[in-house]
């Protein structure tokens, strides 16, 4: 395999990683659920909205985006400073991770990859940027009502699709939960509590509620969003 | 062997393409999707029930050669089984430490700025016949892309290539639509960082070969 196995840690210090972004951005929700589901320390600072920080120099000169989440690990001399959550959420399984949360073998890999892909920039904006946003974050008024129904029926599928993969799961990979579910699962808290028309889809309700039975999950993910909703 | 789904006109399936070429894989690419056809076959579906293009799939890459879809997921998969005996370490570095600084600016690229181009730029003006096309909305598409563009242009008066002092997946995820950039009629902000790096992917026979090619087929 071309990749350096995770028996390749510096010493035995337990990692902790330092993590910019408040505890409601399903992004930081990501990051921060795969660090408790590895098992690494974290500390962790409140930024963005409700906190600001993430447009001040300081903070542009760790992400130019002014975006959260960021973190920077120092474990064992090394100093990783990276914004991305996707990309996060890779670099700590890859580099702290056990088989089988994160496959060593590339070919094994792929055929999840792809779908904790198309979770992240299809399932996610599909959701949360054209209902959960207007939804919650749109003062009622404001609220363009035809739009959030015309993509409140292209979730349909969307959610169908999913519902298909999992099928009896009970993870995507079957018996082994993966880093796949983490960037699948991770918008599902949202999906599933806020009340819209949905799908039906008996298996996703399954797997969801099999991801609230993680404690990791119960923790990082399942956190109120009412800071958000729009007054 | 590997088989590539997906028509050469494709940005998505260019960026592949253009990945296979760099990395030197004997292939076998099938025309799908668009004027082809053949995303609603019952054979397709069952490589990627989205219908969509690109689908890869290594016969060699062992474990029962499973379809691998979503461009990202799949410049990650060729990188890690091939870029370090075809290209070298820094392609993909096999430390995860390397690695972080490629895989977040080419997750990025492909969120950030591919999208902002294909769709509300790419799409409404060459895709949408003259008559539809809406140049408020174009030039919105423009601005938006163009913040990105500006981290871009900053990163690269700074760099080589978008991940540092080589060139990796996350110069493809964002090379690939530079071509189209440069070539369809819209206004474009002097940037003489993106400039130079342009001339210098132009340098690179293999995307020249598989993105520089022409969209006419494309056009509304
Ligand atoms: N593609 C980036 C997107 C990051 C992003 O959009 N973060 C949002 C929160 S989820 C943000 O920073 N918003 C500004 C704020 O909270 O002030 C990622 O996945 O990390
Ligand atoms: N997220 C997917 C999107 C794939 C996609 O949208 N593919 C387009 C072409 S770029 C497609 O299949 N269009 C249908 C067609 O060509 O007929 C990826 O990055 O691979």
């Amino acid at each position: 395999m071309s990749e350096t196995p995770n028996s390749d840690r510096p010493n035995s210090e337990i990692p902790n990683i330092e993590v910019w972004g408040r505890a409601s951005s399903s992004n930081v929700q990501l990051v921060m659920w795969a660090i408790a589901e590895i098992g690494l320390g974290f500390t962790r600072h409140d930024a963005g909205f409700g906190f600001g920080m993430n447009d001040t120099p300081e903070f542009l000169a760790m992400n130019p985006n002014g975006l959260i989440p960021v973190i920077r690990d120092r474990t064992g001399g090394r100093d990783v400073l990276m914004w991305e959550s996707a990309a996060i959420v890779r670099y700590l399984c890859a580099s702290y991770a056990p088989e089988p949360l994160w496959p060593r073998d590339p070919a094994v890999r792929g055929p999840l990859d792809m779908w904790a892909e198309w979770a992240k920039t299809t399932f996610g904006p599909a959701f949360n940027s054209r209902i959960f946003w207007p939804a919650i974050r749109t003062p009622a008024a404001q609220i363009d009502r035809a739009s959030l129904d015309r993509a409140i029926e292209a979730m349909k599928p969307v959610a169908r699709m999913l519902d298909d993969r999992i099928g009896d799961g009970p993870w995507l990979a079957g018996q082994d939960f993966t880093f796949a579910d983490i960037l699948c699962g991770g918008m599902l808290y949202r999906y599933d509590s806020l009340d819209f028309d949905k799908a039906e889809t008996p298996h996703l309700d399954a797997y969801y509620a099999r991801l609230c039975q993680r404690p990791a999950y119960a923790e990082h993910v399942r956190v109120s969003y009412e800071a958000l909703r729009a007054t | 062997m590997l088989t590539v789904w997906g028509r050469a006109t494709s940005s998505n399936v260019q960026a592949v393409m253009w990945c296979v070429g760099e990395l030197g894989l004997d292939h076998v690419r099938h025309d799908l999707g668009h004027t082809h056809g053949g995303l609603d076959t019952p054979e397709f579906r069952a490589l990627n029930p989205h219908g969509l293009i690109p689908v890869i799939r290594d016969e060699t890459g062992g474990v029962g050669a499973a379809p691998v879809w979503e461009t990202a997921a799949i410049v990650r998969y060729l990188a890690a089984r091939y870029g370090r005996e075809r290209l070298g370490d820094a392609f993909w570095p096999a430390d995860p430490a390397a690695r972080a600084r490629v895989d977040m600016w080419a997750h990025w690229a492909k969120e950030s700025v591919a999208a902002r181009f294909t769709v509300p730029v790419f799409w409404a003006v060459v895709r949408t016949p003259a008559a539809k096309r809406d140049p408020v909305a174009i030039a919105r598409g423009v601005r938006q892309l163009g913040r990105e563009l500006d981290t871009v242009e900053a990163r690269l008066a700074e760099n080589e290539w978008l991940a540092g002092g080589h060139f990796t997946p996350a110069d493809i995820m964002l090379g690939h639509v530079l071509y189209r950039y440069f070539d369809i009629d819209i206004a474009r902000k002097p940037r003489p960082a993106l400039d130079a790096y342009y001339a210098r992917l132009q340098d690179r026979p293999a995307f020249r070969e598989h993105v520089c090619i022409s969209y006419e087929s494309l056009r509304a």
